[in-house]
């Protein structure tokens, strides 16, 4: 299985595996602290998307995907995408302030 | 498997978490499930009955394993609880390196404001 380098494709196209089979698409994360490494996986048993990343700031951009595959596993996968990012742009905002502050 | 309610799940998976810090890994997976068998689920079809689904989260450190569900109502609070622990436990990552590219810019937010980061 080959990783996904692009974070914006494999967002995409996570989501878009799990519209197309949401009842055998599963999203696993493997967080290994000695080694400092985070892999996310997606798969539905035919295809596997793989994410791997030792960077902090990816495990930022994890937050979001979770939320969405939250969003999407609990409501369905009809729940409007707009809805989701629209939400997440709200609690975003308080998030980045407290950021900076501890940077 | 130990079907678990959400907060003590989320007690377990902290423990979890600090339990693998010199060695090992902690896995955690996210599916859509409707909690009930093939045959259930075969049951409520014929009788042509709306199927529930539930958010399906199970973690485990390869010894152990432990599994709660979410539904529409209350995913929302258990996913900030999830990002918190996440967020305090992911400490062996990174902070910014191996970008070569970004490297001059690094320099110059270091020393100058600290605010600009990502969209």
């Amino acid at each position: 299985m080959v990783y996904i380098t692009s974070w914006d494709e494999f967002v995409e196209r996570t989501v878009q595996l799990f519209r197309a089979d949401p009842e055998s698409t599963r999203y696993c994360m493997k967080y290994r602290h000695c080694d400092g490494k985070l892999v996310l996986k997606v798969t539905d048993n035919k295809e596997c998307l793989k994410f791997k990343t030792d960077q902090a700031q990816d495990a930022k951009k994890m937050e979001k995907l979770n939320n969405i595959f939250f969003t999407l596993m609990a409501r369905g996968p009809d729940v409007d995408m707009s809805e989701i990012t629209g939400k997440e742009q709200m609690e975003a905002q308080p998030a980045k302030k407290g950021r900076g502050r501890k940077q | 498997m130990v079907l678990l309610q959400p907060d003590p799940f989320l007690n377990e998976l902290t423990s979890m978490f600090e339990r693998s810090t010199e060695t090992g890994s902690v896995w955690v997976t996210l599916k859509r499930s409707s909690l009930k068998s093939k045959v259930q689920r075969n049951k409520l079809k014929t009788a042509q009955q709306p199927i529930e689904y539930r958010c399906l989260i199970r973690a485990t450190n390869g010894k152990k394993t432990i599994s709660t569900s979410v539904g529409a109502k209350d995913h929302q609070r258990f996913q900030a609880s999830y990002a918190t622990i996440l967020k305090a436990h992911m400490t062996a990552l990174k902070k910014r390196e191996r970008k070569d590219r970004k490297k001059a810019a690094e320099d110059k937010k270091e020393s100058g404001s600290k605010k600009p980061k990502r969209a």
